[in-house]
């Protein structure tokens, strides 16, 4: 069976993702997800059709909290560490032009 | 310096309250320490000298007041650099995050802040924890003190090394598929992965929420349990976290031989295959003697999943990681330089993702993408999070007639450095033994073996049942007292 991910495929998953590739390191992670794939082979033959998927770390079920209010990080904390801010606001490039 | 080299946090503590040495004294020989060795090994990425000595300072004022101090206290820590302390730096070894300062403390510092412990400074390691050699880290590759051609394992890299060359009593690390375990086999020091949800993950820099967990680093079982005791219990914070009252639990410290003596340890079939070194081999045979010697009941028991361990966690972790990553925008964080030109948002996402991340974190982040893609979902993601299941009621079945599981941590000792780096797949084969554990949940401990047919350590795996730390942390305390 050919891999399920091939040139175009790697170029879409690499905008969905946001990540710009450059063609050096698009065709080395191409190797590689082919590989990589290939080894997830594995998994096919085994039945897991009544198996419900184990969706996390930990047995929890809900955790209930009363609904008070309470005290929370302050405002302000973090907005240092903007790149660019005016204000203690954030400072994002224009979404549409 | 020899004094540095045989501190544990027991005899610093003891130390202290018979006034042998200050707090404020052991923390600047520690600093004078690290500024010559750490030339060699390459474990720190950032040192907090003027806090720490402030804070040990602190310490040896209670003690002078007669004040009651706790085990931690003046204690001088490393700290990986995915954990957050405010104030300091906090890069995960990315140069997505390389100005990155945290505004908040992670749940764990916040703990060991209230026992007055001493932060050195942060460590290297694996790019956002994605390694098993360090090497991935964007800034530096640390050395294996045993050896410095070859690498201290990883993603805690540095964190193991620092212990295991007397830059830090103890270190914490995090483990999502063996980042703890397989560097402290590799550097000989003592390292626990915690039951998941045994410890906050709040402030932790994610990579994957539901197999990650912080854990210690020690020179001895009994540190390891100090520090993980005072890191355990609920943080409202912290979603997935269970209060377990760990901290009055005196088992943690004081293990009973007659209790241990009643433990039953499974040798799993699937773990004890051809493609383990000799050594390795030899060194986990030893240990059995040797626990055999305390009393210990062994049986063979199967766990037969394994083999499908390696691609369920790949497909689960990456799937996780490449949502978590999702954040690191250029936006709210910092910005590198090639991402300042960029014409309007999607564009900067592209400069600042493609420019920041590494090989390591754009292949995982690319990966997830894919296996939670619509149309490979049900083939992968799904598929994947069946397997888990089965993964996990393998051990349930197993701790059915066994207490504790022992196994090798890695199937080698510590490679070189440039061995595996550019084969993935024989990088992710490190974590074999190592996996499985994240994906069921469950708490397990390396302990440096004594034997061994090399001079480089190896280190023998305990899995306990989920909570029961108390066990593995039991068993190595008497093991330890075995080699004296």
């Amino acid at each position: 069976m050919a891999s399920p991910i091939n040139k175009t495929t790697l170029t879409h998953l690499a905008k969905l993702a946001n990540i710009e590739l450059d063609p050096k390191e698009e065709e080395k992670l191409l190797k590689d997800l082919i590989e990589i794939l290939d080894y997830f082979k594995e998994l096919e033959s085994l039945d897991t059709k009544n198996i419900a998927p184990m969706t996390g770390g930990t047995d929890l079920a809900n955790i209930f909290r009363e609904d008070n209010e309470r005290k929370s990080t302050d405002q302000g904390a973090g907005t240092e560490i903007f790149p660019e801010s005016k204000n203690g606001f954030l400072k994002v490039p224009p979404v549409f032009n | 310096m020899k004094s540095l080299h045989n501190l544990t946090i027991r005899k610093f503590h003891e130390g202290l309250l018979k006034k042998d040495f200050s707090a404020l004294e052991i923390t600047q020989k520690f600093f004078e320490y690290i500024k010559i060795k750490d030339i060699e090994i390459d474990t720190y990425l950032a040192l907090a000298e003027k806090t720490a000595l402030q804070e040990a300072e602190k310490t040896d004022i209670a003690i002078a007041k007669g004040e009651n101090i706790e085990d931690l206290a003046g204690v001088p820590l490393a700290i990986k650099d995915n954990i957050l302390i405010k104030g300091l730096q906090a890069t995960a070894a990315s140069k997505i995050l390389k100005n990155y300062v945290a505004s908040y403390d992670a749940g764990v510092i916040k703990r060991l802040k209230n026992q007055h412990a001493v932060f050195l400074g942060k460590t290297n390691m694996d790019e956002f924890a994605m390694g098993s050699s360090t090497e991935n880290s964007a800034f530096k590759k640390t050395k294996n003190p045993h050896d410095i051609t070859r690498v201290p394992g990883g993603s805690s890299g540095g964190s193991a090394a620092a212990v295991a060359a007397h830059m830090a009593i103890a270190s914490l690390g995090s483990d999502t598929g063996g980042s703890i375990r397989e560097p402290a086999s590799f550097c000989g020091v003592v390292g626990l992965k915690p039951t998941y949800g045994a410890v906050s993950r709040a402030g932790i820099i994610a990579l994957s929420s539901s197999l990650d967990q912080v854990g210690p680093f020690g020179k001895t079982v009994e540190d390891a349990a100090i520090l993980f005791k005072a890191i355990a219990g609920y943080d409202p914070m912290d979603a997935t976290s269970v209060e377990k009252n760990y901290a009055h639990n005196d088992a943690l410290l004081s293990p009973k031989l007659e209790n241990i003596k009643q433990l039953t340890i499974g040798l799993p079939e699937e773990y004890f295959v051809p493609g383990t070194s000799k050594e390795v081999t030899a060194a986990i045979e030893e240990s059995i003697k040797k626990l055999k010697s305390l009393g210990l009941r062994f049986k063979t028991i199967s766990l037969p999943h394994t083999k499908y361990a390696l691609s369920c966690y790949y497909i689960i972790m990456t799937a996780e990681a490449s949502s978590n990553l999702a954040r690191f925008d250029g936006v709210r964080y910092s910005r590198n330089e090639k991402a300042d030109d960029a014409t309007g948002l999607r564009d900067l996402y592209l400069k600042q993702r493609g420019a920041g991340f590494g090989a390591e974190a754009k292949r995982r982040s690319i990966l997830g993408t894919f296996v939670l893609s619509s149309g490979y979902y049900d083939a992968y993601y799904e598929k994947a999070q069946r397997v888990r299941a089965l993964i996990k009621n393998d051990f349930d079945e197993a701790f059915k007639s066994v207490d504790v599981i022992l196994s090798p941590v890695a199937p080698t000792q510590a490679f070189t450095i440039g061995e595996k780096v550019s084969d993935p797949l024989a990088m992710y084969l490190s974590d074999i033994f190592t996996i499985p554990v994240n994906l069921a949940g469950l708490p397990a401990i390396s302990i440096p073996t004594t034997s061994n047919l090399s001079s480089l350590p190896v280190g023998f795996q305990l899995i306990g049942k989920k909570w029961r730390e108390e066990d593995l942390l039991g068993i190595g305390q008497f093991y330890e007292k075995l080699e004296l």
